[in-house]
């Protein structure tokens, strides 16, 4: 009875259904790169600006769990819920954007034949979730009931549509090209990676994903210099701890996605740990996107911020067109046979 | 001017992998590393009780309104105090003083509990001032010029 239990809860862990989206990639491996990669951006920033950054906590390590130690202050820090919000909207919108920045992670599959959710559209599907989150936003800026809040939604609102239009366009061109919607059929059909095939495409898919997180060079909707915390500005505690983390949540999911459409995913399959069990054959997967992770969060110690009309001018300007020429680029590429 | 465009950011993000790679720091680990201050560095004030002649120059002088005179009751001189609030350090006070009471020292990382702290009145105004980091024997580093990096730390001899 007893191990009839235990062999089933085992089974239950090791199905594709429950280990991608809470074990690996999801819950548990994006706590273990939240806690990770803010202290290397912090670190390379340090560097790059000839200064040392965070130290002290586990020094031999130079200051490793530096992330952990804040995780806690913010678990301990009151939550102050000030009298003028709207309590539900400002309550409720930290919790879900979390939830929709977690929830991609179910359509990203893993190694071949290990997917999450088994849908032919998991492409479109985990680009749509992600595209709640700036709605969240917009209710946590109304929510607040405080005038930098209202700010930085209106940002996060002109933000949206300068960099949703572009970052879809770009990867369907990619589902042009490769003539599937679904991510395990991309990694399958790129005998060459993609971002060789259309270079452009990854360009723009790039930048908009880091539009999309609002990270660095992009923080236009926190902007911190000119708007305290945006939309974040009247959380404390944990709630500010939710908010922070979204962006860096959506961007890992993000470059997941661009592993698989641009960087051929998982190949080549590390056979010996896939026969032991399929979820390990994506760990070339994770390290592929852990790394352009770790670049894309060294850009902030490179770039200055864009002011909002530049980040709007790049976003029309600039990237719509560059996508509509990487889908015709894939049409031409797909006509001619390339994959 | 595209190509130029690409060319600046391919520069930008190459320098900022050098740094990556090759740091060039110019902090320094403080409570375990002190810079040596100069000579003239304008830190905390020292005042001597035996040179002052009580001229009240000082409090004259005094833009932030920091230094002022105290007179005890039936003494007929009066001394100066100051209030660490309000002072900014401009020096004035101590280049008006005619008998040299007053000095800067090198100390300035000194941290105060309460604001009340900050007030400084003749009898405490004597006391010495003493660098926190040094008294827990933070090694002692000289800043040089360097040819190729600009400003360097090395130990004191």
């Amino acid at each position: 009875m007893c191990m009839g239990l235990v062999s089933s809860l085992v089974r239950l862990v090791l199905s594709p259904q429950f280990f991608g989206p809470i074990v690996f990639p999801g819950l548990v491996t994006v706590l273990a790169v939240l806690l990770s990669i803010i202290w290397v951006e912090r670190k390379i920033a340090a560097r790059v600006q000839m200064r040392v950054g965070p130290l002290y906590i586990l020094r031999p390590l130079g200051g490793a769990i530096q992330m952990l130690a804040d995780g806690l202050r913010f678990f301990f820090q009151e939550f102050i819920v000030p009298e003028t919000v709207d309590r539900v909207p400002f309550l409720l919108a930290p919790v879900v954007a979390m939830s929709f920045a977690m929830l991609p992670f179910a359509f990203v599959p893993l190694a071949p034949n290990f997917k999450p959710y088994t849908v032919p559209y998991s492409m479109p599907a985990f680009l749509g979730l992600n595209t709640v989150i700036p709605l969240t936003v917009l209710a946590m800026a109304w929510g607040s009931n405080n005038k930098f809040s209202i700010q930085g939604g209106i940002r996060e609102a002109y933000m949206t549509i300068a960099y949703e239009a572009v970052l879809f366009i770009s990867a369907y061109s990619m589902a042009l090209l490769y003539h599937t919607l679904d991510f395990a059929e991309m990694v399958e059909a790129q005998k060459v990676p993609g971002i060789l095939l259309n270079p452009i495409s990854a360009l723009v898919f790039f930048i908009a994903m880091i539009m999309s997180a609002g990270k660095l060079p992009f923080d236009i909707v926190e902007g911190e210099q000119e708007i305290v915390a945006g939309p974040f500005t009247e959380y404390s505690g944990i709630a500010f701890g939710l908010t922070m983390g979204i962006g860096y949540v959506q961007l890992y999911g993000f470059t997941l996605a661009f592993t698989l459409m641009y960087l051929s995913g998982w190949e080549p399959l590390v056979a010996p740990l896939y026969s032991i069990y399929p979820a390990l054959g994506g760990i070339l997967l994770f390290v592929k996107a852990y790394l352009l992770l770790v670049f894309i969060v060294f850009l902030r110690a490179v770039y200055g911020r864009y002011r909002l009309d530049q980040a709007l001018r790049i976003g029309w300007r600039t990237l719509f067109p560059l996508a509509i020429v990487s889908v015709f680029l894939s049409i031409a590429l797909g006509v001619i046979g390339v994959v | 001017m595209f190509r130029g465009k690409v060319r600046r950011h391919v520069e930008a993000i190459a320098t900022g992998l050098k740094y990556l790679v090759k740091p060039n720091r110019i902090t320094v680990y403080y409570p375990e590393e002190a810079i040596v201050l100069s000579e003239r560095y304008r830190g905390m004030i020292h005042y001597d009780w035996d040179k002052c002649i009580s001229c009240g120059l000082c409090a004259m002088i005094c833009p932030a309104d920091a230094m002022k005179m105290y007179r005890k009751k039936g003494e007929k001189k009066a001394r100066p105090g100051i209030n660490y609030q309000r002072c900014i350090f401009c020096g004035y006070c101590v280049d008006i003083c005619p008998t040299n009471a007053l000095s800067f020292t090198r100390v300035h990382d000194v941290a105060f509990e309460k604001l009340d702290e900050m007030l400084y009145p003749p009898e405490k105004f004597t006391s010495e001032w003493r660098s926190p980091a040094e008294e827990r024997g933070a090694r002692r580093l000289r800043v040089v010029f360097d040819e190729e990096r600009g400003l360097k730390h090395v130990p004191e001899q």
